[in-house]
């Protein structure tokens, strides 16, 4: 009974997180975008909870901690305010049409279900069968960095592609080492945050957050 | 102990200069001094290696180790860097940087090197992968270190392509201590390589095989492996020339170590064919893409970056290749360090000089700088595999170790290959050593001869390994092969 909960909740709170992917691709505001990547890194919090609760973990609380500190607070804070800098704009061309990159995307969680077939075969955690949703998220954070052309939307690509995996390892093994977990929420805000001095080196230089701008190099 | 010698030199030298502001010479001098201690360090393991002395560990949970493979990579990572730091701006030559950007480089170039020195000393893969993540922030904010629309676009697309890739293989990793945990439970040193690789048996092939594509992407795109390299010219071509040095040698040798690693766990899970025919692939694509870009090259760091390219290809192939070609690739990766870090320490003199990236601005090499021009046409002669440079040996048993296991047709269109990089690189360099000297462009060396003389170093490795195979060289190579094929 007990199990049967935990895998219920789990492939609850990996559809969401998936939906929350799948919705920047269909929103064309930064403000929205940020606001789908709060929503689901909130959903991914709480599940460390969930996770660190039914499989006896409480390292997992800790984790749950910092990643709702880095990624509910701190990083959409940081990108709003990268927003107001340099104004908001849309993605109204992406390369990609929005009709297209939703279709794509159905595509991708199926190719996410074929590739994660032997991980669900080998595993007997109670969590395995949302392991395919975690797998759809990086994919789909893959395809955000592919298809979009705004600075500020690839970056928000980037971070949900980061929470696709944070999402595969807390499924698939309740958490890989605290110290490496640790590396791994330094190695993002490092991340983020030179990230974020080259958007505003983009708009500097550019006075456009549009990378199709950047083509200058050539052979 | 010694692993503090390692690692600290970067660590306070990136310390000192964050707090001596505004940015005085004497940082960087003492820079550059304090990691011939971490060279010393690395030397010290390579000689622990050699003389068969058990394997090292340091800390809790032996976070660091260093066998042979990571005693090799040490010494060409404080090798490359304590070069790079006697060649670093703002050592009193005239350089085009202010204050404050001198600063900013020898910060982060030393957070630089020691990622680097942190990801071969790791135990665990996971750790790893942290310091190699964190090489691509660092030297993603030395790129443009001034400001121009060409350096943004270039540190643009290294951030993005390099932490999505590098992304990518966190998954595989991800994936394959999945495996272990669904197997044996949840240990904590499970991602220690040794742990991993003596359990590498059990794990299960299906989830492996996904697992190593994962991370051959994802490091390959760091490697600058086809068709994950097109970040490399870009930023190559923008990044200041000493930078250059320690990202194409350095930093891609790092990356090829991690896909060495992994290889070694897969292989003992899988059997050998699966990661070896995938390396195989990707190393023919490289080579086609880095020489047929050479014969479009107009930029001569560029030019440097396809061969990059190519060389990567080399390497891949020989890690394909079984035993032969894996004691082939490692002796090719140590000559192809030497002489790509010494082009971009000349590349640097170069650009101060003609002040222009193009080869075709770039004329009267010879006359205009004698050293400079030489030491450009000795490094490009072996860059493109001719006796008496190392890179011919290397390549020679490569392509034998090829031709030995039967891959016949994969051999002689790499050769093919080879010879369409041979024939553009040579055009090239002849158009840049000789032709009339621009009248803007004053005759003689940029910081005079004296600063030529550390660049004999790696001219005479490369000369060296021409010749003959060091006796300590050749045991440290063997003992890293015992550890390959255990």
């Amino acid at each position: 009974m007990d199990s049967n909960l935990f895998a219920q909740l789990s492939a609850l709170g990996s559809s969401l997180a998936l939906l929350a992917g799948i919705a920047l691709l269909w929103r064309r505001s930064l403000a929205s975008y940020v606001q789908a990547f709060k929503w689901q890194s909130l959903v991914l919090a709480a599940m460390f909870f969930m996770v660190g609760y039914f499989g006896h973990d409480p390292e997992l609380y800790a984790m749950g901690v910092f990643f709702f500190v880095l990624k509910v607070i701190f990083i959409p804070r940081y990108l709003r305010r990268l927003e107001q800098r340099v104004g908001a704009e849309r993605e109204s061309q992406p390369y990609v049409n929005i009709a297209t990159s939703l279709i794509m995307s159905g595509l991708l969680v199926l190719l996410a279900y074929a590739v994660t077939r032997p991980l669900v075969a080998v595993s007997r955690l109670p969590t395995r069968s949302a392991l395919p949703l975690a797998m759809g998220l990086i994919f789909v954070g893959l395809l955000v960095v592919v298809t979009r052309r705004k600075a500020l939307t690839q970056v928000v690509g980037f971070l949900v592609l980061e929470n696709g995996i944070a999402l595969l390892a807390m499924l698939g093994t309740y958490g890989i080492p605290l110290i490496i977990e640790l590396g791994v929420f330094l190695d993002v805000l490092m991340g983020f945050l030179a990230m974020q001095v080259f958007v505003y080196n983009i708009h500097g230089t550019f006075e456009s957050m549009d990378v199709e701008q950047l083509s200058q190099l050539k052979h | 102990m010694n692993f503090l010698l390692l690692l600290l030199p970067s660590l306070l030298s990136a310390l000192l200069a964050i707090l001596v502001r505004p940015f005085r010479s004497w940082v960087s001098w003492t820079n550059a001094l304090v990691s011939l201690v971490a060279f010393a360090a690395a030397f010290n393991f390579a000689g622990h290696a050699v003389t068969g002395t058990a394997v090292s560990v340091f800390g809790p949970g032996e976070f660091l180790r260093a066998d042979g493979l990571s005693a090799l990579l040490m010494l060409l990572v404080t090798g490359v860097a304590t070069l790079t730091l006697f060649f670093s701006p703002g050592l009193g030559r005239q350089t085009r940087y202010d204050q404050s950007q001198l600063r900013r480089y020898h910060i982060f170039i030393n957070l630089f090197i020691a990622s680097m020195l942190l990801a071969v000393a790791a135990n665990s893969v996971g750790i790893m992968w942290v310091a190699i993540e964190a090489t691509t922030v660092f030297s993603a904010l030395i790129i443009p270190l001034r400001l121009t629309k060409e350096s943004v676009e270039a540190s643009w697309k290294y951030i993005l392509i390099g932490s999505v890739g590098i992304a990518l293989a966190f998954t595989g990793t991800v994936l394959s201590y999945f495996d272990f945990v669904a197997l044996s439970g949840r240990v904590e040193n499970a991602m220690n390589w040794p742990v991993l690789r003596a359990t590498a048996p059990l794990l299960h092939p299906e989830v492996m095989r996904i697992s190593f594509v994962f991370i051959l992407v994802g490091y390959g795109t760091k490697a600058g492996i086809a068709p994950m390299h097109t970040w490399k010219p870009d930023a190559y071509g923008e990044s200041p020339s000493s930078l250059g040095a320690l990202m194409s040698s350095a930093l891609f040798a790092v990356a090829i170590y991690a896909i060495l690693r992994w290889k070694m766990v897969v292989d003992a899970c899988v059997g050998g064919h699966f990661a070896s025919n995938l390396l195989l692939a990707v190393g023919l694509l490289s080579i086609l893409i880095g020489s047929l870009s050479l014969v479009l090259v107009r930029n001569y760091k560029r030019m440097l970056a396809y061969s990059s390219v190519e060389h990567a290809g080399l390497i891949c192939l020989g890690l394909g290749l079984g035993p032969l070609g894996v004691f082939a690739a490692l002796l090719h990766l140590v000559n192809h360090t030497a002489a790509k870090s010494m082009m971009f320490f000349l590349v640097r003199g170069i650009e101060a000089k003609y002040l222009s990236p193009l080869i075709k601005d770039v004329r009267g090499m010879l006359r205009v700088m004698p050293w400079s021009g030489g030491l450009f046409a000795a490094g490009t002669l072996a860059l493109i595999g001719l006796p008496p440079f190392g890179i011919f040996i290397s390549e020679f048993a490569l392509f034998r170790a090829g031709f030995s296991t039967q891959h016949h047709w994969l051999m002689g269109t790499a050769l093919a290959l080879l010879a369409v990089a041979f024939v553009s690189f040579i055009s090239q360099l002849n158009k840049m050593l000789y032709g009339p000297v621009p009248v803007d462009v004053s005759v003689g060396e940029v910081d005079g001869w004296g600063w030529m003389m550390p660049l004999l170093i790696p001219l005479s490795v490369l000369v060296v390994l021409g010749l003959i195979l060091p006796a300590p060289l050749a045991a440290l190579l063997n003992q890293i092969m015992e550890i390959v094929s255990k």
